[in-house]
């Protein structure tokens, strides 16, 4: 066993240069404001007040989270039965429903989102759908339906693929014996097969709203500029401000939010782990 | 056999991938290959979007057997925050206040003028503007003015000439507005509509365009856009935009029911010109590039192409006289000595309160 543990050392250096030297910087941008003609360098706290003290900023922060949860139940309740219908699939068929899933995700996330500014747009093909029907002049774009549909479109695979491999890993003997002590299909789905799938949907969530709360070329493209949320604060701070220091504050702030809702999820995890050791 | 071609299906699917993600991040690089026998010398050209002729690039790689690689920005602050972060190019096109800016913190470098035989021909007006007053540092690119395009169906011009930049905060035209995502160019509207200089560091000045913008954010629908303004309005998307004359020239000729109008309060004429930074990887080829955009062919070619006013004073006579691309077009050839127009200059006190106000203004509601 010993001799594999130096195989490690490879994938160290490589935590320590791409992870945590960069996060020590932003740390030090985060904690730092530009000095005076004596010093480069200044430890400061007044970022962050400046963040907290602002109610746009505040709000900016509530509605980025707000748009992250809509998008993650949105992805949870198309995901969940299409990763089901998946796993009840055989052979043949479950591959080709998989690479439906998977080969979006081939192409750049960035031409997709661009493909659909196309069609959302007026005089788009989606506008010229529903003028057959007689709404005319529809113009979806630059909306925030637009914004919840590019995110979730393009986070929803990773909510299928996890709650599908936990479905799949299932045992399908559980679900017989359900059967035979009588349960009807519903109740076994809701005693047996959900509360083992559950760490299937929990990393799914970890996964989409990871992504969706730190996005910021999907509000931009979609929602046109004054749909702005943290993601694109963020870039605004470092692009076009040039103020680094701040951008890292509100990158650390995002980074804790970040590392409570995971905190949170692995308990409900490790909950959800002791109960399907009960309907065992 | 079977796993052999599976094999070989899914490494080029993954390659695949790889050049996809490789392609978008420098299909920038408009041309290169084109002259690799001569090519070991490579100009990096710093640019805006959509911002030269069709040919000019190609035109340049022939003649003088080298490559071009072109990067683009959306606003000067982004560019040079870039330049700041230490990427190098060869020739760089800010707008005047910025380069203002760059000789002021002195990442520019002095032009050779023994390289630009083509500087007579420039046009008198755009000569030694007041940022660069010998031309040291920079030659004129482009050159307008900042205005409202507006659908002449829709928009009845009685209001424009009443209002001005104020039609913005009309409400009889909201969701029917593309702003422009520029910090500088919208605080300009706002200042010039409350009767201010565009180049004021008063305090109180700045909080009341604040206001002036947040209104228009809360109450409009503004959509904030930078060059997707030019094809959604020559498509018609919307009736009043914010834009650049030259966009403007282009959009009008694409679409004739829109129109370009200048508010009486006054508004901003800049220039924008090519520069050449201080890290510049090859000068010499600068130099030589800068010269070759002068000539009339390449700014000919710029000019029809892209719609805005040539620095070239041969060129902007034939696109304005009779019979020239833009000779009825009420874009392109920027107003001039209307004393309200005003050309940016830099100040430190104005940048840091924008770039400060300019994220919040956008993010309120």
């Amino acid at each position: 066993m010993k001799q594999f543990r130096s195989m490690a050392y490879p994938y160290i250096i490589w935590i320590c240069i791409m992870i945590v030297a960069p996060m020590l910087l932003i740390m030090m941008y985060a904690f730092t404001t530009k000095g005076n003609d004596v010093t480069t360098f200044r430890f400061t706290i007044q970022n962050f007040i400046k963040f907290f003290s602002d109610d746009i900023f505040v709000d900016v922060l509530r509605r980025s989270l707000l748009i992250a949860v809509i998008t993650t139940i949105i992805c949870f309740i198309i995901g969940y039965p299409t990763a089901y219908v998946i796993a009840k699939a055989s052979g043949r068929k479950k591959i080709m429903l998989i690479m439906f899933v998977t080969i979006p995700t081939w192409i750049n996330m960035l031409v997709r989102t661009y493909a659909w500014m196309g069609m959302l747009q007026n005089g788009g093909i989606i506008s010229k759908l529903f003028s057959l029907i007689g709404i005319d002049n529809l113009n979806l774009l630059h909306t925030s339906f637009a914004v919840v549909l590019g995110m979730v479109y393009n986070f929803i695979p990773f909510m299928i693929l996890q709650i599908y491999t936990s479905l799949s890993k299932m045992d399908y003997s559980l679900i017989e014996a359900a059967n035979d002590l009588g349960a009807n299909n519903f109740q076994t789905f809701i005693r047996v097969v959900f509360p083992l799938s559950l760490p299937g949907v929990i990393s799914g969530i970890t996964l989409v709203f990871l992504p969706a709360v730190s996005s910021f070329f999907i509000p931009k493209l979609l929602g046109g500029g004054q749909y702005v949320l943290i993601g694109n604060v963020i870039e605004n701070e470092f692009l076009t401000s040039g103020d680094w220091n701040f951008g890292s504050a509100i990158s650390i702030i995002m980074t804790i939010i970040i590392m409570v809702s995971m905190y949170i999820t692995k308990k409900i995890d490790v909950g959800a782990k002791i109960e399907g050791g009960d309907a065992k | 056999m079977k796993k052999f071609i599976a094999l070989t299906l899914s490494a080029m699917i993954i390659a695949s991938v790889f050049t996809g993600c490789g392609s978008s991040a420098s299909s920038d690089s408009s041309t290169n290959n084109e002259s690799a026998a001569n090519g070991n010398k490579t100009l990096k050209l710093y640019n805006w979007g959509e911002y030269i002729g069709d040919n000019v690039i190609s035109d340049f790689e022939k003649q003088y057997g080298v490559n071009v690689i072109s990067e683009y920005y959306d606003s000067n602050e982004m560019m040079y925050t870039k330049l700041q972060a230490g990427d190098e190019y060869d020739v760089i096109i800010p707008s005047d206040y910025m380069i203002e800016r760059l000789i002021k913190e002195g990442m520019l470098q002095k032009l050779d003028k023994s390289k630009i035989p083509n500087l007579k021909n420039l046009y008198d007006g755009v000569k030694n503007l007041a940022f660069d007053p010998d031309n040291t540092y920079s030659v004129p690119y482009f050159w307008g003015s900042v205005g409202i395009v507006y659908n002449k169906n829709n928009v009845d011009k009685a209001d424009l000439e009443k209002e001005g930049f104020g039609i913005l905060k009309d409400t009889k035209y909201k969701g029917k507005i593309y702003m422009y995502d520029s910090e500088r160019d919208s605080f300009m509207i706002a200042l010039k509509n409350l009767g201010y200089s565009a180049n004021t560091d008063n305090e109180d000045e700045i909080q009341k365009a604040y206001k002036w913008l947040q209104e228009v954010n809360d109450t409009m629908d503004p959509v904030y856009v930078t060059d997707e303004v030019i094809d959604n309005m020559a498509n018609g998307m919307k009736d009043i935009a914010v834009s650049y004359s030259g966009d403007a020239a282009y959009i009008i000729s694409q679409n004739p029911d829109m129109d370009y109008y200048c508010p009486k309060e006054g508004t901003n004429i800049w220039c924008d010109s090519m520069v050449i930074p201080k890290n510049a990887e090859n000068p010499e080829l600068a130099n030589e590039f800068i010269n070759y955009v002068l000539s009339y062919d390449a700014a000919y070619n710029n000019s029809e192409t892209v719609g805005y006013a040539s620095p070239n004073a041969d060129v902007l006579k034939d696109m304005t006289s009779e019979g020239g691309e833009y000779a009825n077009n009420n874009a392109y050839l920027p107003r001039s000595g209307y004393d309200k127009d005003e050309i940016y200059t830099d100040n430190e006190v104005l940048r840091q309160k924008l770039s400060e106000l300019w994220i919040k203004v956008k993010a309120g509601k």
